[in-house]
């Protein structure tokens, strides 16, 4: 297979006529959620599957990716870690503070926090970045998949609280959760509002772009801290 | 201003530099407690712009940004492990236990059907089902090895069912037996649902029954849940597709959803179940709120809900 980088640290396969997006593995050898090891030259890429991940969805619709190898990370929903074992492969001289509010999902991501040294697991509820407060530290990247009704909002005060200025904030909107019976156009177009357009919040809308077919009725955001 | 982080106590001045600086030992089980502490009531919280990294390394917390990272990463994973180690309220042995049943329901039903096609081909005069004809297999096997005194000894005679011989009968008569078990693991069960729904939710209990109270509780996800939830979707609990439905705007909405099982509103009359379910659900709200949040069993509940549908039945008439 021929390795093409595709933004710092992130990676492309190919085979054939065929594409794969991969990040190379931070623990040599090991699966976290079953997905495909593939080894070029010395190296080990783990595959990253779209239709799993919000996250690399959102960078094969063309988002840009704010990551680099040393990027301070908030990863907001975590859940059982697959996406964020990704990004802690991307920011490999970096941290990942990864916030879970569900005990049993959280019970399946320790083992791989235990793996890789970079990422710091947090059971705590995201709608509270009081409660964390005195442990994150403040950060370059905020991610937030979190699929809960007040979305942005619970986004909006972690930026305040967490986000340096020049920061990203990566979001993806899940309008199903947010309000399952009204048109997702109508709750994007609201949750939008309610993220950018408050006084003083210094937010700034980079891009945003539609996950499907990844994923339905999802909408991926890049939004940037101006100062 | 005085604020804590993770590892250490801090005064800060007005301009932001640091005034004193009180660092933890780096006892990680110490570490992690102090952050649940901490977690459950945050007070004293850093400023925004507060960087903890350098701010830990200069009051002399950790050497270097790998050890302060390393210290961090054991001290949150402890936290962790402790927190999900309490999280577990006694509520989960119920939801399991309901769960349990009704898997047994799932894997009884078909080995029921199965007994019931094989051992008819054998027997078809015997004209039992279910839990009887797995008892009376597994005691008395093929119809030629009935005992002289038994009710069916004369219909085993005369039989029009396939000849099976000793072969056939030793598998059929294993097969019964463990369906039987089966049968009596269920009861062993709900008896073990009915005993702890007295203690954890007596209320419930009381006025839904062992079996319905647990059910919505195992449904809602827990005793606290339920107890947060308004009484209208306690009411359509278990009719979602009904309810979905009706919320997208194609149908009328949904009387009832799990709360029909309960004999107050199976046994009325389909134009009284509306207000019936209604009343009902309110009831079993409260009820599970009291037990949720004090325990005690208190009879006026179910008092106050037994008027209502003497009301609600005087009216109908």
């Amino acid at each position: 297979m021929k390795v093409k980088t595709f933004h710092e640290y992130i990676f492309t396969l190919q085979q054939g006529k065929k594409r794969f997006l991969a990040t190379r593995n931070l623990s040599p050898g090991s699966q976290v959620y079953g997905e495909r090891l593939v080894q070029v030259e010395q190296a080990e890429y783990r595959i990253w599957e779209p239709k799993r991940s919000k996250l690399a969805a959102m960078l094969l619709k063309k988002l840009p990716s704010p990551f680099t190898t040393t990027s301070k990370v908030l990863y907001l929903g975590s859940a059982t870690g697959t996406t964020v074992s990704h990004v802690s492969d991307i920011v490999h001289q970096g941290v990942v503070y990864a916030v879970e509010f569900s005990p049993r999902t959280m019970r399946d991501m320790l083992p791989i926090c235990e793996e890789r040294p970079n990422i710091i697991p947090l059971l705590a509820d995201a709608s509270k970045p009081q409660s964390y407060a005195n442990v994150v530290e403040p950060v370059d990247v905020i991610f937030q998949d979190v699929a809960q009704p007040d979305q942005a909002s619970i986004a909006l005060s972690n930026v305040q609280h967490f986000l340096k200025p020049g920061g990203y904030l990566l979001m993806s909107i899940k309008a199903r959760s947010v309000d399952s019976t009204a048109k997702p156009d109508t709750v994007f177009k609201q949750q939008l509002i309610t993220l950018l357009e408050q006084d003083n919040s210094k937010l700034e809308l980079v891009k945003k772009q539609k996950l499907a077919p990844f994923h339905i009725d999802h909408l991926g955001v890049v939004v940037k801290k101006t100062e | 201003m005085n604020v804590k982080t993770w590892f250490a106590d801090i005064e800060i001045n007005e301009d932001g530099s640091v005034a004193d600086c009180r660092p933890c030992s780096q006892d990680v089980q110490q570490l992690a407690e102090r952050l649940l502490v901490f977690q459950a009531d945050p007070k004293q919280i850093p400023p925004a712009r507060f960087d903890p990294v350098q701010n830990a390394i200069e009051c002399g917390f950790a050497a270097g940004e790998t050890e302060y990272y390393s210290l961090l990463q054991q001290t949150c994973i402890a936290a962790t492990r402790l927190k999900i180690k309490n999280s577990y309220s006694p509520d989960l042995r119920i939801i399991h236990a309901v769960e349990a049943l009704d898997d047994i329901d799932e894997a009884a039903n078909l080995l029921a059907e199965r007994l019931g096609i094989w051992y008819g081909e054998h027997f078809p005069e015997a004209g039992m089902l279910t839990e009887n004809l797995a008892k009376f297999v597994a005691e008395n096997g093929l119809r030629q090895d009935l005992q002289q005194d038994s009710q069916f000894h004369e219909a085993a005679r005369s039989s029009v069912g396939m000849e099976m011989d000793a072969e056939d009968g030793a598998i059929i008569k294993a097969f019964a037996a463990d369906l039987t078990s089966l049968y009596e693991r269920r009861h062993v069960i709900e008896a073990y649902i009915h005993k702890n729904m007295k203690q954890l939710a007596p209320n419930l209990d009381e006025v839904a029954g062992a079996n319905l109270g647990a059910r919505l509780i195992s449904m809602a996800g827990g005793l606290q849940s339920l107890s947060r939830m308004p009484s209208s979707t306690i009411q359509v609990m278990g009719a979602n597709q009904a309810l979905f439905k009706h919320l997208r705007g194609k149908a009328s909405s949904p009387k009832h959803g799990i709360i029909f099982n309960h004999p107050l509103i199976k046994n009325s009359h389909p134009k009284i179940r509306g207000k019936m379910a209604r009343a009902l659900a309110s009831s079993l709200s409260i009820a599970s709120r009291v037990d949720a949040f004090s325990g005690q069993l208190n009879p006026t509940i179910k008092e106050k809900l037994d008027r209502k549908v003497r009301s609600i039945k005087g009216g109908s008439k």
